[in-house]
């Protein structure tokens, strides 16, 4: 019986061409731009570390002798917010008493340098890339897919050894092959031995290091080195949070982590106990150094799980929700006309209708092959809605922000993309198919 | 026809204009915004730079591995005074289009009105980026002293017009004195000259008229981890002078740079559409946005008025019958439409407001001003008469005889 029914609806299609046009084509529209500002929400909120970030906590206190602020009246006025605290990041002593503390507890000091890398010849070379200076837990602890060697032992970090870890990429554009175990990478001013190789390693958003940008689109640091001996070669954090009072910064940078903020120390935490006992841990020694604040007044720490991280720094950017809402709106807009289109048509052929039910079909019958009828335009609307998203995803990689390149569409776009258009098929045929199955069967066979 | 007889066809016959209203003020209410949206993407755009730009070319992200010594920044700008083609050059903290460095400063005038401004600070630099002084002076090489020195007594500052008004009134301001609105007890600044225009570099907060909040303060750069200059080279051989002076950067500065930091030089017109890419694509999606809205909304009103005029073939006959004109049919047509679409343009205002002020709770969205209302309202009774012409034309053909037919 739907057969028939549905054998029905494709008749009425094909039988008003340009109207059914005009309909696929607004569908096609609405569910574009929705589905393209989806795409866009999809990509920057997405988890960046699938079951590993919930257990993941960056550890931070504040414990800076700070510098008395000046002018914020001019910083207000102009709107400029004045983010004391930067990117909770530690100064190197804080964070490797906090490591050396809780030996038990896989912990990670992260920090993105700027360095220019090359072959010991220098044939081949890659100026001002982001490298992460770390320690040796990262690779356990962000997952990081080892493919060849090993990452650096406790030791080998505490003897500041030149050793080093790099992706396959680079792996084959410098050696010309991804087993690069043994050769050297010149880093900076010295040679490293490269001692395992990963593959690409590219969590987005960019989590472990929101300063150097939220998302890491043209491809994220290439290379781990352990942060002693980067550090011990002259290798500095790219920024820091903010440094001691009196230190002389002309000589050292902004973002020496003997005097500044510049290290963040990220902890694995499997259980909400472990959580909280690492919370107390951690108030307990920000209450041992107060920094500038004396004992008096309460410590200032804190312990974020990754999507309160993301959450705190704002990472998806308000633009992103509010085009979801834009294009929400205009897709109702497009859902309305359609309606309007699809009523109209309807109605046309109210002789017809009149002459179906006068034949014996039943109100439901003429309703079901009026739905039946919206619901395929809207499918074919969502067909041609696919390439339109395409457009727009294409549109969206052109305009140079971090994230541009991420926007691809993947398997979850397209059974989103069927979902909407089949809840908005028959979601506009409601109104039509019921007037169209209101026809009286009398009249309308009377009247011509 | 008289409106009371429209209001009752209407009535009678509720669905088809109410879904034309609804669409009407889904339409509006989003077009409010968006055009809203446009507006505030392109306000910074459109404001005059009040500087020469011809010739300009702007220097900065000149990092090393320690902080730039007074000396050496003395040293860069000799040198680049000596590359040929360069007529002038200064270190400078601020300058238009160069968004990477902000100098932010609040300024309290007398009658306590409060301005955020941004500072260009430089010798010499009002000079050499050719602003337009409308009154007073701008300043000479006496009034100079190092960033960062004690002034003890006001230091000169000149404005811009549109700052002087905000601040001043219509009082004169030459002669008067600004503060720091956290240091209203100190000497402060004096003002010595007021600009045409100056855009400030905070790009993002020139919109609602404080394009223009931007200052000179007569102050030389001295120690510094980023240098930033600003160039006036011979307009007419401006790509030549630009390739001299990146040549004399490398070979200055060789191996001083920081890793991973590339000094960026540009002349004003690349700077400008490095500065306003974003926004310019943004402004291009909202452009697209609003025409898609009007296109889809035009299609629907064509649609359903088509449908309706069909539909009526047979009253409109009967009229004609009885003695209307057919402009008298096409008039009541287009009026229909009229207060159905005012209809909806109205409630799409309260719409497009409500939903306004919904988001912004949620996120951090401009005010909605009331004065775009009516321009979302206004487009959508034009596109609505626009998209009325044809229906209504074809009612107006109606023959008479039609009535006749079939009773």
């Amino acid at each position: 019986m739907l057969g028939y029914e549905l054998s029905l609806a494709l008749r009425g299609l094909r039988r008003f061409p340009r109207s059914t046009v005009l309909v696929v084509v607004t569908v096609a529209l609405g569910i574009a731009s929705c589905m393209t500002s989806l795409l866009l929400l999809h990509v920057l909120s997405g988890d960046p570390l699938p079951g590993r970030s919930q257990h993941l906590y960056l550890a931070w206190m504040d414990t800076l002798h700070r510098p008395p602020r000046v002018d914020t009246s001019g910083m207000a006025l102009n709107g400029v917010s004045a983010n004391t605290f930067g990117y909770r990041r530690l100064k190197r002593e804080d964070a490797e008493a906090l490591m050396r503390g809780r030996a038990g507890v896989r912990q990670a000091i992260v920090a993105d340098v700027l360095a220019d890398e090359s072959t010991e010849d220098g044939t081949r070379h890659l100026a001002s890339q982001a490298v992460l200076a770390t320690s040796s837990d990262f690779v356990a602890l962000f997952g990081v897919p080892l493919l060849h060697g090993r990452s650096w032992t406790v030791a080998e970090e505490t003897a500041r050894a030149p050793v080093v870890l790099i992706d396959s990429d680079t792996a084959q554009r410098f050696y010309g092959t991804v087993d690069a175990i043994g050769r050297e990478i010149r880093l900076g001013k010295r040679n490293y031995r490269i001692i395992g190789v990963f593959a690409p390693y590219a969590p987005q958003p960019h989590f472990f290091g929101l300063d150097v940008g939220s998302f890491t689109g043209n491809g994220g640091e290439n290379l781990l080195v352990p942060y002693t001996s980067a550090l011990a070669n002259g290798l500095m954090p790219m920024t820091g949070d903010g440094c001691d009072a009196g230190v002389d910064v002309s000589q050292t940078g902004a973002s020496d982590p003997a005097h500044c903020a510049s290290l963040s120390l990220w902890v694995q935490l499997g259980t909400p106990g472990q959580v909280a006992s690492y919370r107390t841990y951690l108030r307990a020694y920000a209450d041992d150094h107060p920094g500038d604040r004396g004992k008096t007044t309460a410590a200032r720490y804190g312990l974020y799980g990754v999507r309160q991280w993301l959450d705190m720094n704002g990472v998806v950017p308000a633009s992103a929700r509010l085009n979801v809402l834009m294009a929400s709106s205009f897709l109702l807009l497009c859902m309305f006309n359609v309606i309007g289109l699809l009523t109209a048509r309807f109605l046309r052929r109210s002789t017809e209708i009149g002459i179906r039910r006068a034949l014996g079909a039943s109100r439901l019958a003429v309703f079901a092959q009026h739905i039946g009828e919206a619901t395929l335009v809207c499918l074919a609307g969502g067909l041609l809605a696919l390439p339109m998203t395409e457009l727009g995803a294409w549109i969206l990689r052109r305009q140079g922000d971090d994230f541009s390149p991420l926007v691809r569409s993947d398997p979850w776009m397209f059974g989103a993309l069927f979902a909407i258009a089949i809840v908005v098929g028959m979601a506009v045929g409601i109104v039509p198919a019921w007037r169209a199955s209101t026809v009286e069967p009398g009249l309308q066979v009377k009247s011509e | 026809m008289s409106l009371r007889v429209m209001l009752s066809t209407l009535r009678r016959q509720r669905l088809l204009p109410a879904l034309v209203l609804l669409q009407v003020a889904v339409a509006c209410a989003i077009l409010c915004n968006v055009l809203f949206l446009l507006w505030h993407q392109l306000q910074p755009m459109v404001a005059p730079s009040g500087v020469d730009e011809r010739g300009l070319i702007l220097i900065d992200q000149l990092s090393g591995d320690r902080v730039w010594t007074a000396p050496e920044v003395r040293a860069t700008e000799a040198m680049l005074r000596a590359v040929p083609g360069v007529r002038a050059a200064t270190a400078a903290d601020g300058l238009p289009m160069v968004t990477a460095e902000i100098y932010v400063l609040g300024l309290q005038g007398p009658s306590g009105a409060k301005a955020g401004v941004n500072a260009y600070v430089g010798e010499g630099l009002g000079q050499l980026l050719g602003v337009k002084l409308v009154a007073g002076r701008l300043f000479s090489p006496a009034d100079y002293r190092d960033e960062g020195a004690k002034w003890g007594v006001p230091e000169p500052i000149v404005i811009t017009r549109a700052l002087a008004r905000r601040l001043f009134g219509a009082a004169s301001a030459l002669g008067q004195l600004l503060h720091r609105p956290d240091a209203l007890q100190g000497p402060g600044y004096q003002v010595v000259g007021v600009v045409d225009h100056l855009l400030r570099n905070q790009l993002g907060w020139a919109v609602d008229g404080k394009a223009d909040n931007t200052v000179l303060l007569p102050e030389r750069v001295g120690a510094t981890p980023s240098m930033s200059f600003a160039v006036r080279v011979d307009p007419d051989h401006q790509a030549l002078a630009m390739r001299e002076i990146g040549k004399a950067i490398a070979a200055h500065f060789a191996d001083a740079m920081q890793a991973g930091m590339t000094p960026q030089v540009g002349s004003f017109a690349d700077r400008r559409d490095a500065a306003f890419r974003s926004r310019r694509a943004a402004a291009w999606l909202f452009f697209a946005v609003a025409t898609t809205v009007l296109a889809v909304t035009v299609i629907g009103i064509m649609g359903l008025t088509g449908f309706w005029v069909q539909r009526r073939t047979r009253q409109i006959g009967i009229r004609r019958a009885l003695g209307a004109r057919r402009s008298q049919v096409l008039r009541e047509f287009m009026l229909e439409n009229a207060l159905i679409v005012g209809a909806g343009a109205l409630l799409g205002m309260a719409l497009g407001y409500a939903g306004n002020l919904w988001l912004m709770r949620f996120y951090e969205l401009q005010r909605l001003p009331w004065e775009w209302l009516p321009v979302g309202a206004v487009a959508m009774l034009l596109v609505g008469q626009l998209s009325a012409i044809v229906p209504a034309r074809e009612a107006a053909r109606v023959p008479p005889v039609v009535a006749t037919r079939s009773v």
